[in-house]
């Protein structure tokens, strides 16, 4: 079973060595592979000093694009699972295993880290929660699907999900949106509760300025999503 | 319509037919995009060639003055000249998405390979 672990980074080099040494730790048998979406800090460096395998994207195409390119590489390595982790060393590594084990069992396509089922760590702030409460019910009412961290970036796909994302991934909204893709494309998605640390270091790629705006956009696309995904069904892609 | 009018509209339509022909001739202009382009200067040099066409598209769809007719039809144009920009701009973001993927994996291979070649020499 070859599995690759993705970790999307811009500009971690204050957290992406420990993330990978936590990584490796706990998990030496999985390969991993970090995606560096044209750092503008030292973060290729680190990479390269600690012989850390990664992709150097030449121009910056933010999180979706980041991610999609580590799905290809999955595809073209055949890899059986491919499980997506943030380098801010907001998810443990510990939890490797639980998000990995439904897909072991032949449970899931798709098995989403979850911080809420549990409600255990790190929160994140109440305007968020509510945020992404929204989304989650947003998601349910587009899909029928429950979903309750919506957002969640730690996440673990099989090898046909894995082909799936590699041949089409959301770019501007990708959590919700693949959740989304995925159940529509007649995919199960599961989620498996696990303890999210505070980030860090870096800034999320959801700001606390624009987070209305995002609210807005996110809602429209994932509507407009749906809608364009209507009637199609089935494992086409 | 005056005789007046009429003349520079001809002429305004013909030279933006002009500059249109000669952006594709001197490849400016892809022809692919220059199609809405192209049939848009056609309609104007049309309309200001032949006002009679303004005048019963107005009764046919009873509108006041014939020259919002002209109007609303630019608008239109502009609108679907605009659509298709950025059906153009999300193509060319999907490819330039592709190719830097796959840049990076070959990066990583090139990366490996003039490593091992290195380490094969010493």
């Amino acid at each position: 079973m070859k599995i690759l672990v993705i970790i999307p980074c811009y500009n971690e080099q204050d957290t992406i060595l420990d993330t990978v040494q936590a990584l490796k730790s706990y998990c030496p048998e999985v390969d991993c592979i970090v995606i560096n979406d044209c750092s503008t800090d030292r973060s290729e460096e680190i990479l390269r000093q600690n012989n850390i395998p990664f992709l150097s994207l030449p121009c910056n195409l933010g999180i979706g694009g980041g991610v999609q390119a580590g799905y290809l590489y999955a595809k073209e390595q055949g890899y059986d699972i491919t499980i997506q982790m943030d380098g801010d060393g907001q998810h443990d590594p510990a939890y490797l295993r639980q998000v990995l084990q439904p897909l072991l069992d032949g449970q899931a396509d798709m098995v989403i880290g979850s911080r809420f089922l549990e409600k255990k760590g790190f929160q994140t702030s109440f305007a968020r929660r509510m945020g992404i409460r929204l989304l989650s019910f947003l998601i349910w009412i587009l899909t029928g699907k429950q979903v309750l961290d919506v957002t969640s970036g730690y996440r673990a796909c099989n090898k046909a999900l894995t082909h799936f994302y590699a041949n089409s991934y959301a770019q501007d909204y990708p959590e919700p949106e693949a959740i989304i893709a995925a159940v529509l494309n007649g995919f199960t998605v599961k989620e498996v509760p696990v303890e999210m640390k505070e980030r860090q270091g870096g800034t999320s790629s959801i700001r606390a300025l624009s987070s209305v705006y995002y609210m807005i956009k996110v809602t429209i696309a994932l509507v407009v999503y749906r809608l364009i995904l209507a009637g199609k069904g089935g494992r086409s892609a | 319509m005056t005789l007046e009018l009429q003349i520079w509209m001809l002429l305004g339509s013909l030279v933006y037919l002009g500059i249109i022909f000669w952006m594709l001739k001197t490849k400016r202009l892809s022809v692919r995009f220059s199609i809405v382009w192209l049939f848009s200067a056609f309609a104007l040099v049309l309309f200001a060639a032949v006002p009679y066409v303004v005048y019963v598209l107005r009764d046919i769809l009873d509108i006041q003055m014939p020259s919002n007719l002209v109007f609303a039809m630019t608008i239109g144009f502009m609108l679907l000249i605009l659509l298709s920009l950025s059906a153009a701009v999300t193509e060319f973001a999907d490819r330039i998405k592709r190719l830097t993927q796959t840049i990076a994996i070959l990066e990583k291979r090139v990366r490996e390979l003039e490593n091992q070649s290195h380490q094969d020499n010493h």
